[in-house]
């Protein structure tokens, strides 16, 4: 594994995504809430580009005691990116699939350097 | 150098004539140098003996100096770009070596995704908001009438035709979010209901619509 430039933090940012290429690894490089994280671009469901859909907050829906719904709402810091070939939707933080947590999208560690980010790869 | 007939002999003696290779002409001629080679035993013996005084004189084995230079510099710690250095690397096979730069693989940036538009909070967005929470103020008090329907009126053909509008111009966004006091299934089909009725249209003619258009 070796520290592959990305990007200057200080270019990247806030809510942005960058596809990038090393050598055979295609991976996405999310910026969200100040923090990088990297994935792989492959979808698990059929090899879409799970990286480039929609990023979209969390959908819950609350009970109240009696266990009838609040209705949905979007979760304040929990945020997903959802594949836009068949709306796979993966955990920004982790890279699993929400609904199944055993489908995980494989994860490249990101390092920041003073203003330089590197991923591990 | 024995005949080929001595040779099969002697192959037969020895253990290796018990292979099934040993059977072919090639074997059998191979046998004989082996056969005759048998002897030998002793005088390897012999070397093997003198074998270690040899090595003890070899040229590459380090001196009482030299081993006396490696163990301190193994216990005084390893400088970089030491002899002691250089002479670890050799006896570890490189081990303790600073690990080469890793081949630099190239980045590639394929696509920049920018973020999503910021929120503006424009002078009219901050009224209409104002506006929005006053309502829901008023509901949750059950002050119904509070907003009379002609004010409900406006502000329904308003947002109707800025929703419109702007999904005319590719802007498309959920009209309703999750935030705030749920709207239930029941308060949608009452307000479209009343929507298409104000503009004389049926069910059908929605669904229809609906099919012909990415709407
Ligand atoms: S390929 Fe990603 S959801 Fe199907």
């Amino acid at each position: 594994m070796a520290e592959q430039f990305v990007g200057k933090a200080s270019e990247f940012k806030d809510g942005e995504r960058q596809i990038i290429r090393i050598g055979e690894d295609e991976i996405g490089v999310f910026r969200h809430a100040g923090a990088f994280y990297a994935y792989s671009n492959f979808c698990l469901h059929q090899g879409g580009p799970a990286c480039e859909g929609l990023t979209i907050a969390r959908v819950i829906e609350p009970l109240r005691e009696d266990k009838t719904s609040m209705g949905l709402h979007f979760h304040e810091s929990d945020m997903n990116f959802v594949c836009p070939w068949h709306g796979y939707e993966y955990d920004m933080k982790t890279g699993e699939h929400v609904a199944d947590r055993r489908i995980k999208l494989r994860k490249y560690d990101v390092v920041q350097k003073g203003d330089e980010v590197y991923v591990l790869a | 150098m024995s005949s080929p007939k001595g040779a099969k002999a002697a192959a037969s003696k020895s253990p290796v004539s018990k292979s099934p290779a040993s059977k072919s002409p090639a074997s059998k001629a191979k046998a004989a140098p082996r056969a005759a080679a048998k002897p030998a035993p002793a005088a390897k013996k012999a070397a093997a003996r003198k074998a270690p005084s040899r090595a003890k004189a070899g040229d590459g084995d380090p001196t009482p100096a030299q081993k006396a230079a490696f163990l301190k510099a193994l216990a005084g710690g390893v400088k970089p770009n030491s002899a002691a250095l250089r002479k670890l690397e050799e006896k570890k096979g490189g081990a303790f070596a600073p690990s080469p730069p890793a081949p630099q693989r190239k980045v590639e940036v394929l696509r920049r995704i920018p973020a999503p538009a910021p929120r503006l909070e424009t002078p009219e967005t901050k009224d209409a908001l104002r506006i929005a929470a006053l309502i829901e103020s008023g509901l949750a008090r059950g002050e119904l009438d509070k907003v009379q329907p002609h004010a409900q009126q406006a502000l329904a053909a308003a947002l109707c035709r800025l929703y419109a509008a702007n999904h005319e111009m590719g802007e498309r966004y959920p009209i309703l979010t999750a935030q705030g006091a749920p709207v239930t299934a029941t308060d949608v089909m009452v307000m479209c209901g009343a929507l298409l009725k104000a503009v004389d249209l049926q069910v059908f003619e929605l669904g229809m619509w609906q099919s012909w258009s990415s709407g």
